[in-house]
């Protein structure tokens, strides 16, 4: 009896997400028929694609505890590298695209750095270095806008059989994240590690190396995102990225990562990422005041926050010891 | 015993380190070396613009001082000082520019042609700042019991509420601006009590524009909110309660102390020190501005905390830290401005200058650990 | 030859304190060595340096006749020495098979190879009779079937020493029948085991050979079937029970201060009933997991309770913590530095704590920082607390004992009637041990009542009035004074409640 009850609210806890996403898309489809249409469906994922990837990437994070809020920054600066690639070496796209990943690589190591070997919280140093990727990014442009060669949108709006380069990539990203995290080794030790850290380091693990290379993944995925949302436009501004770490988060966590670590997935931010950009287009289809979208989403997002805070509470409960059978 | 007195030199070097003055130690030293670099730096006009940018920061921070000591973190004061500008603005406004304002939801409700509702009436200023207050505690108040009561993070709830206010700030006016504030509420953002002229005695009739204000209604307002924040935090009971959650929850769960409590009231002090704020940055802009804390503000008033040497762990925490820690960010985001550094520049500086107040911090607590 | 784990001359000392000493000990291949030892008799250090976790002062270990340094758990580990800790070390977000092969998965192509690992655990899982899918969550198992993985994971390592420290403590009976067997499974394998146990007859029973430890030293060690129980204890002890506890001076009343009545929340307590006398010192003991602290945190209103009441000098308690010290309620919890102390914040701060609303100024509550001053100072002479200055010097710098002794100061600031004191002495020298014993009878002497937490005997058997002994959440027996008799009191403790 209990039981089946625990498994009830297990489910429910555990994909709070999707009931939420399947009420949202439910909703729509009645107020707007149109909203379910192909094109329409093709263009929410298409949108959620950008923020999606980062997310993934972010989830990576999460995993293991930690929280990343300069992949704004590098979403602004990794593009810009590739961007010198492209106009001042004459680089082809596939080349650029390499140089925007590495460039995140190399971001990424530093905030390694910073958090395994100088033992700085990462809060505060994805915090500095929010600032100083931009800032040197900035520096390089003069605060300026930077146009990119018409190749790159060419490319952004490209695709294959109809669909769109921007969803391939996006979906290429999660399918390489969920067999890492599923089904490699270090996957599963990043798991392990956000389950219990000192366990990890108990268990023989090298734990510097795995939180290293989550915060290196998530450079690398913001960059990423950061090169396919410019090849939309063909320009950077100033101010390209700014307060993205907010969304890429909200898209992880509503994915179901957990903010405490050991718990999310690879789809999960899919599914996130793709909510959040449904609820958005959901609003403008429906024809909601245009400033009213961010406080609807909000609320979406502070219920699964709320959703993962009990779940959390849930998982102590569990583990709190019984000494008598029940 | 580990050697602690191993060698003078390094003894005072960690009596240094450790001192609470040390970042003012820090901030004199700075504008010690670039003084002669930078002639401007030390100018009447120049001083009196550092005091003026001052004074609003050092309020917002006072706030985030009493959620840092309990370990929490409060990411929606920029987007309380946003709401509570224009709904302060949208009430005592003397008079509505229909052009800018018809659409807006509040146009016709609380402010038109005429001004804002409260334009006019005796009080009404005061009756506006209450309902800004009072907006601010709810919001405090929504995040506290978020995360006392339901055990969410902090981070995640005020992030949230940081989206949803901040969208609602902007829906209010559409993002317009609300300017025509009455000149009562403007003096409290700029107004002088004391005010020095630097030229010749002689001179009978003085510009305006060099008498340079030093002791200003800001100044006193905020130097009054630094003050009794301090006693609060570092005085009372409460104070005692606020550190004892941040140095150790559970032990301050079986000590009686009424956490949930003190969590739900750290929060809503941040809100309304945000809007006390808010009032001084409105009364200096003259208008109520739904972009206001937006951008990088707030991880401006987190850096300027913890570069203060308040930590994010909870239970280390002093408003003279902040105080100190907002001179330094403001010394240096001037002393960038006066190098002719464009804005991202200083983000830039202000990176490394949060990256080493960090590493600072890491090699505090190893320096205490070797005293102790 | 033929000796497996040997040490010779093996030390270990924190800050000076010695914690191991000069430590010989050999173990034979193929045996099972019975460790015991009070609490703080330098098991879990001793464990600690075989697992690479500490690092010995002195003195050296061998491993198969080499020299073995270990410099972390991995190196212990490739060694072929597994640990299952009381505290099970295992990921409760990730598999079964997951959790046996954490630290080095098969691969094919670079990932993992599902299929090989969910066979070898299943074979593996086979061996000790545990019938689990190798796909399940850990976290969805009973902490009997948990330590079964843990097991699972040393043979996976192919270990030739597996230690076991404390196994039982969270067994249901069936559970640690289970376990023996598992040992025995194991031992036919080849295997050597380290058991380390409070439960003196499963010692006995198991093991070859047996070795006491007493305040950092080997004192007493041979073959288990020369070992009755009451040498065990004997040794564990070593000296007169005389000079260890001061001179009584309390005269236990009849009037109760706390009574609890009826007390049950399932999983945890089951009709516990419990009174505490003015005047009176009254021990509860029981063995870990018993739920002796868990119906302290019920009494203090941390933990919740489904039915039964508790009453202060006859008046209804409620409410959570803060209600419950007004009521007149301290707890020394068994945490201390995890819920009795903020090791950052200076000594004076922390004798504060409690009593802080008293000195409140009105109208704005500020703290009255000069009598803060004098009646810290005051309780830290009162309590011959060895610290410079209370109100720098940070809680973390005093020995475990000086740091008991604040904890029990903070409370006695709030002059409480009841005090609750959860392993008092854990980890505290024999001097201090001799004053905070001092301190309790002087609390009860001056008409307090005290409830003593202990899983040391001796200690309750020299300090209570009066012992209450609890069992799997139940009360199974109540002892006074001039009853007190070890054999009894172990038996009830021991004895297995039918589930």
């Amino acid at each position: 009896m209990t039981r089946s009850m625990d498994k009830i609210s297990d489910f429910v806890f555990r994909n709070a997400t999707y009931l939420i996403f399947a009420g949202v898309l439910i909703y729509y489809g009645i107020q707007a028929p149109s909203f379910l249409t192909p094109e329409s469906l093709v263009n929410i994922v298409k949108q959620a694609s950008f923020t999606g990837i980062a997310a993934v990437g972010m989830t990576f994070v999460l995993l293991t505890a930690g929280i990343d809020l300069s992949v704004g920054s590098v979403m602004f600066l990794a593009p810009l590298m590739a961007g010198y690639v492209m106009r001042d070496l004459g680089m082809p796209v596939p080349v650029a695209v390499v140089a925007a990943v590495l460039t995140g690589v190399v971001l990424g190591s530093i905030n390694a750095i910073l958090i395994v070997r100088l033992r700085v919280i990462p809060f505060i140093t994805t915090l500095a270095t929010l600032f100083l990727f931009r800032g040197f990014g900035t520096w390089l442009t003069s605060s300026q806008q930077f146009d990119f060669p018409d190749e790159i949108r060419a490319f952004g709006l490209s695709g294959v059989f109809g669909i769109p380069t921007p969803i391939i990539v996006f979906t290429a990203v999660a399918l390489v994240a969920h067999l890492v995290l599923a089904h490699t080794e270090f996957g599963r030790q990043v798991y392990a590690f956000g389950n219990s850290p000192e366990g990890a380091r108990k268990a023989g693990l090298k734990v510097g190396w795995i939180q290293a290379r989550v915060y290196i993944i998530c450079s690398a995925c913001a960059a990423l995102s950061g090169f396919m949302l410019i090849a939309q436009i063909g320009r950077l501004d100033a101010a390209f990225g700014e307060g993205a770490e907010f969304d890429v988060i909200a898209a992880a966590v509503l994915g179901g990562a957990s903010l405490f670590g050991g718990i999310g997935s690879a789809f999960g931010a899919v599914i996130g990422a793709t909510l959040i950009q449904t609820v958005k287009l959901g609003l403008v289809f429906t024809g909601v005041n245009l400033y009213l979208q961010p406080i609807i989403q909000g609320v979406i997002i502070f219920i699964a926050v709320l959703v993962d805070g009990m779940r959390e509470k849930q998982v102590l409960a569990k583990m709190k010891r019984t000494i008598r059978p029940l | 015993m580990p050697s602690a007195a191993s060698s003078p030199s390094r003894k005072w070097a960690s009596r240094l380190f450790l001192s609470d003055y040390f970042v003012l130690y820090l901030s004199l030293a700075y504008v010690a070396i670039l003084a002669p670099f930078l002639p401007t730096l030390l100018n009447p006009a120049n001083i009196s613009n550092v005091l003026s940018n001052l004074w609003p920061l050092l309020v917002v921070a006072t706030g985030q001082t009493f959620i840092l000591a309990t370990a929490g973190i409060d990411l929606s004061q920029g987007a309380v000082i946003a709401v509570t500008s224009v709904i302060g603005a949208m009430l005592i406004a003397v008079t509505g520019n229909a052009a800018v304002l018809s659409n807006a939801p509040i146009w016709g409700v609380f402010i038109g042609e005429q001004g804002g509702i409260l334009a006019g009436s005796i009080g009404g200023i005061a009756v506006a700042i209450a309902i800004m207050m009072l907006v601010a505690i709810l919001i405090g108040l929504l995040n506290g019991v978020s995360v006392a009561v339901f055990g969410m993070p902090a981070f995640m709830v005020t992030l949230v509420t940081m989206i949803v206010i901040g969208a609602v700030a902007i829906y209010l006016s559409l993002s317009e601006n609300i300017s025509n504030l009455p000149d009562a509420f403007v003096t409290l953002g700029k107004g002088d009590l004391v005010s020095v002229y630097f030229g010749a005695q002689d001179e009978s009739k003085i510009p305006r524009k060099i008498i340079y204000s030093f002791v200003t209604y800001p100044m006193v307002i905020a130097v009054a909110v630094a003050v009794a924040a301090h006693y609060l935090l570092n005085r009372t009971v409460f104070g005692r309660q606020v550190v004892a959650v941040g140095s150790n929850k559970r032990n301050a769960e079986v000590s009686g102390i009424p956490v949930r409590r003190v969590i739900v009231a750290v929060f809503v002090i941040s809100a309304v020190c945000a809007a006390i704020g808010s009032i001084l940055y409105s009364a200096r802009l003259e208008a109520g501005r739904p972009t206001l804390g937006a951008g990088t503000f707030l991880l401006d008033v987190i850096g300027a905390t913890v570069i203060g040497g308040t930590s994010l762990f909870g239970g280390k925490a002093k408003i003279i830290w902040t105080f100190f820690g907002v001179l330094f960010f403001v010394l240096l985001s001037n002393t960038l401005n006066l190098m002719n550094l464009s804005a991202f520049q200083v983000d830039m500086v202000k990176g490394a200058v949060i990256l080493a107040a960090a590493l600072l911090d890491v090699l505090r607590t190893r320096l205490t650990r070797e005293l102790t | 030859m033929g000796d497996l784990l040997a040490f010779e001359g093996l030390s270990k000392s924190w800050f000076g304190v010695p914690a191991v000493s000069d430590l010989t000990l050999a173990m034979r291949e193929n045996s099972l060595l019975g460790v015991i030892g009070q609490n703080g008799a330098g098991k879990s250090t001793l464990m600690n340096m075989i697992g690479g976790i500490v690092e010995p002062t002195s003195g050296r270990m061998r491993w198969k006749g080499a020299d073995y340094e270990p410099k972390s758990a991995a190196d212990a580990s490739e060694a072929g020495i597994a640990f299952i800790h009381q505290e099970l070390n295992l990921f409760t977000n990730l598999t079964v098979a997951e959790n046996l092969y954490i630290d080095g998965f098969p691969r094919k192509f670079g990932m993992i190879d599902w299929a090989t690992i969910n066979e070898r655990t299943r074979h593996i899982l086979g061996r000790l009779a545990l019938d689990v899918e190798p796909s399940v969550n850990v976290g969805h198992l009973s902490p009997g079937e948990r330590q079964l993985v843990e097991i699972a994971r040393a043979l996976h390592n192919e270990a030739e020493l597996v230690i076991f420290d404390e196994p039982t403590t969270s067994l249901t009976p069936r559970e640690t029948e289970r376990l023996f067997e598992t040992i025995a499974t194991l031992r036919g394998e080849g295997r050597s085991i380290v058991y380390i146990s409070h439960i003196l007859s499963d010692v006995k029973k198991l093991s070859d050979d047996v070795a006491v430890l007493r305040d950092g030293k080997l004192v007493d060690q041979g073959p288990a079937s020369d070992f009755s129980i009451a040498r065990m204890i004997r040794s564990m002890i070593g000296r007169d029970l005389g000079g260890q506890f001061p001179e009584r001076s309390n005269t236990p009343t009849t009037s109760a201060i706390l009574s609890a009545r009826s007390l049950s929340q399932p999983g945890v307590l089951q009709d516990v009933s419990i009174a505490v006398n003015r005047g009176e010192i009254l021990g509860l003991f029981g063995l870990m997991g018993a739920g002796r602290s868990e119906l302290a945190r019920v009494i203090f209103g941390l933990d919740p309770h489904e039915t039964g009441e508790i009453e202060i000098d006859g008046k209804p308690l409620a409410g959570g913590p803060r209600e419950r010290i007004a009521a007149g309620l301290a707890f020394v919890t068994e945490d201390r530095r995890a819920e009795g102390l903020m090791l950052e914040a200076p000594i004076a701060e922390n004798l504060a704590l409690v009593s802080i609303d008293r000195f409140g100024k009105k109208p704005f509550m500020l703290v009255d920082r000069e009598r803060v001053a004098e009646e810290t100072e005051a309780m830290k002479d009162n309590l011959s607390i060895k610290a410079g200055n209370i109100a720098r010097q940070p809680a973390k710098a005093l020995s475990g004992g000086n740091q008991q002794k604040v904890v029990i100061g903070k409370w006695q600031m709030q002059s409480p009637k009841l005090f609750i004191l959860d392993e008092p002495t854990r980890g505290v020298d024999v001097g201090a041990k001799y004053e905070i014993y001092t301190l309790i009878d002087r609390i009860a002497a001056t008409g307090g009542g005290i409830l003593m937490i202990s899983s040391e005997l001796e200690e309750l058997l020299g300090m209570a009035d009066r012992i209450v002994v609890m069992n799997r959440g139940e009360v199974v027996g109540e002892v006074g004074r001039d009853e007190f008799d070890r054999e009894t009191i172990l038996s009830m403790a021991f004895r297995e409640v039918i589930a």
